[in-house]
């Protein structure tokens, strides 16, 4: 917990370069989000809008180069992005752990899990073997797997899925973080089993009392955990504030999209026509202007849009939230997703009259 | 416990090997002509005896008119006891022939061996680390450059170099010289180099290209994640599962060598090893002697995949040696 009033994170703005054979590439562009002690922030976006990368820039886990980060990531009041590698280290898996994406290949297939798990305390900390495997072993006995004392000494293969990413889950909580990344932790793993694993990871956030950031596609998943949400497309930031304010009011088209597409959300899962544009050549003005029923003129010039306070704690970047833009042409009165059924004739967002 | 049984069935099972292989030998043996046979008669002919007779004496005197089986127990009964028999050529039993020879080999042998077991692998992983730098080009066109270039026509061209024109090195193998001394070291130089260029080519690809695979693995960005430092995440999280493949490479590359370049450089550089204690046997029809020394390579082959096999299972968790 931090002792003055400064967010655990905060990321502002955040962009990754990549350079290729086709020049570069901008993954994550000038974006910005905070996450709080003991709160959990959902990214959500479709594959390819620059979640994962923008997770990954926080502690320079991206290889640098071909990766080139820029902006400012102030982790408890520390810029992260301008320490040396050497101190950056000492923050990556002690401070701030990271849980990725699939179990299956995120561990080194040579080394028993419990090897795997007291790496990580014993690179950070001056304990001995008895005192590691003893954390360890207590770490995955609550992380729920059985009989863990004798399950220290196992190879990663003869571990279910499940069971891998509750060991990585322990990996990452060995160090006692304030903040864990999770990259869609649970995507693939089956459906029964990632509600266990978003039930743990829930339980442990208040047990250990870290600051959640958690990347997913997937909005079933962030209704049940968020805290408040970032919702990204092209490397940028469509809108972020509560979770229940932007699930309840959408702002962007972008998010009222998404959330048609949800069908327990009363949307028709249709999804939305088109596609990411180009990351090496992303067009002027809002990049989801290609996409969106309600583009003008303005939304195809310039920047992304400045972000706008549409509601306390509710950011938008959008041109008709803008000066001089009418929100009404995005917003109909009380449209909410709850009443998305109006989409349900056309692949398009909700009509307007 | 399974890998207890694991291993004991592997030693079995080379000693099935090594057995037939021994009875193919013999096989081929009693099928060809025997050359002590054949002298003893056109020396009785040239003296005016009668070569019939003394083709049936020499038989009798070596044993070859008993029945093949009975032939065949003795000969196996000599091999596994270490009774090889006679050399003609060295006046010496043949055992003590192979041993003498075998004094020599080792000491070019083992540094050659330990030195590409050690450079390969990091060489290699170094490789890997700095892909399509100059370093990586440098250290490829080595690794295909010893590993194109035949031994002995290297070796040659390096003794030209270094002990005719610059003379740093004696042009033939001085025997006289203690094993541990300056002298001993300076003139196996040149051979150990040729011999290291020849081997740790393959062995350089084979890491370089396994732990390519493996620095790019998700369970390096876990690593990097954990805070590993980028030398101990290759030590550890590369190296470890590149030993895997490689140690199968490994094995069959250093036999390859030992077995056949090793003979030729010896010839070259005038080491009274086993290659040329070989090469001499054959030239001088020397049968007891050949037959020693082929089976003596053939059992450091048997010896060598069955390192190799139990390697294999050690280093790579996920092999289950249960049921085999």
């Amino acid at each position: 917990m931090t002792s003055d009033d400064q967010p655990l994170l905060e990321v502002e703005d955040l962009t990754t370069t990549f350079s290729t054979d086709d020049g570069t590439l901008t993954a994550v562009d000038g974006i910005d989000f905070d996450v709080e002690t003991g709160e959990t922030v959902c990214i959500v976006g479709e594959s390819g809008s620059g979640k994962t990368v923008a997770t990954e820039s926080i502690t320079k886990i991206i290889k640098t180069p071909p990766g080139h980060i820029e902006g400012t990531v102030r982790y408890k009041g520390r810029d992260l992005l301008s320490l040396p590698e050497s101190e950056l280290r000492q923050i990556r898996g002690n401070e701030i752990a990271h849980i990725f994406q699939n179990p299956q290949e995120a561990m080194n297939h040579c080394y028993t899990v419990g090897w795997q798990i007291t790496e990580a305390l014993q690179i950070h900390r001056d304990v001995s073997d008895e005192e590691a495997r003893a954390k360890a072993v207590d770490l995955m006995d609550r992380v729920g797997i059985a009989n863990a004392s004798s399950r220290f000494d196992d190879y990663p293969h003869e571990f279910s899925g499940g069971q891998k990413q509750r060991v990585m889950i322990a990996m990452a909580l060995v160090g006692d973080p304030d903040l864990l990344i999770a990259d869609e932790p649970t995507t693939a793993l089956d459906v029964t089993v990632q509600a266990q694993i978003l039930r743990l990871l829930d339980d442990l956030q208040d047990e250990f009392d870290m600051g959640v950031l958690f990347v997913t596609h997937d909005l079933g998943v962030v209704a049940e955990i968020a805290d408040r949400i970032v919702v990204m497309y092209a490397g940028k930031v469509m809108e972020r504030g509560d979770v229940l304010d932007i699930f309840d009011r959408p702002a962007h088209p972008y998010t009222q999209q998404l959330l048609e597409c949800l069908p327990e959300f009363g949307g028709t899962g249709g999804g939305i026509p088109g596609t990411l544009p180009d990351p090496h050549d992303p067009p002027d003005g809002c990049r989801f202007a290609p996409r969106c029923e309600y583009a003008e003129e303005a939304c195809r010039t310039g920047e992304q849009p400045e972000e706008v306070e549409v509601a306390p704690d509710q950011q938008v970047s959008c041109v008709h939230y803008g000066p001089g833009g009418n929100p009404s042409i995005v917003r109909s009165e009380g449209h909410g997703p709850g009443d998305g059924a109006t989409g349900g004739d056309s692949e398009v967002g909700p009509a307007d009259d | 416990m399974g890998f207890g049984r694991y291993v004991t069935a592997r030693v079995l099972w080379a000693g099935v090997v090594s057995l037939v292989i021994t009875t193919i030998t013999f096989l081929l043996l009693s099928a060809a002509p025997n050359p002590d046979v054949q002298q003893a008669a056109t020396q009785a002919a040239l003296q005016g005896g009668n070569p019939a007779e003394a083709t049936e004496r020499v038989r009798e005197l070596r044993g070859l008119d008993q029945p093949l089986y009975v032939r065949y127990f003795d000969f196996i009964r000599g091999v596994y006891t270490l009774d090889w028999g006679w050399s003609e050529s060295r006046s010496q039993p043949v055992l003590e022939a192979v041993g003498s020879a075998l004094y020599y080999t080792a000491q070019y042998s083992i540094p050659w061996t330990i030195l590409t077991i050690i450079l390969g692998p990091l060489v290699g992983v170094y490789s890997a680390a700095n892909m399509y730098s100059w370093k990586d080009h440098a250290a490829t066109g080595f690794a295909f450059f010893g590993y194109a270039i035949p031994n002995f026509f290297f070796g040659i061209i390096l003794l030209l170099v270094f002990g005719v024109w610059l003379q740093f090195i004696p042009v033939t193998y001085n025997t006289d010289v203690a094993v541990f001394s300056v002298e001993n070291a300076v003139q196996l130089t040149i051979p150990v180099f040729v011999l290291v260029t020849g081997s740790i080519g393959a062995v350089m690809r084979v890491s370089r290209n396994e732990s390519a695979e493996f620095q790019n693995a998700d369970f390096m960005k876990t690593a990097k994640a954990k805070g590993v430092s980028p030398l101990r995440a290759y030590a550890y999280h590369v190296m470890r599962p590149t030993l895997v493949p490689l140690s199968t490479t490994l094995v069959g590359q250093l036999l390859a060598l030992f077995l056949g370049s090793s003979l030729l450089v010896e010839v070259v550089f005038a080491i009274p090893g086993l290659g040329r204690l070989t090469y001499k046997a054959l030239i001088a029809q020397d049968t007891n002697l050949v037959l020693g020394t082929t089976l003596f390579f053939t059992f450091v082959a048997v010896v060598g995949n069955l390192l190799e096999d139990i390697v294999f299972t050690v280093l790579d968790p996920r092999i289950s040696y249960d049921d085999r």
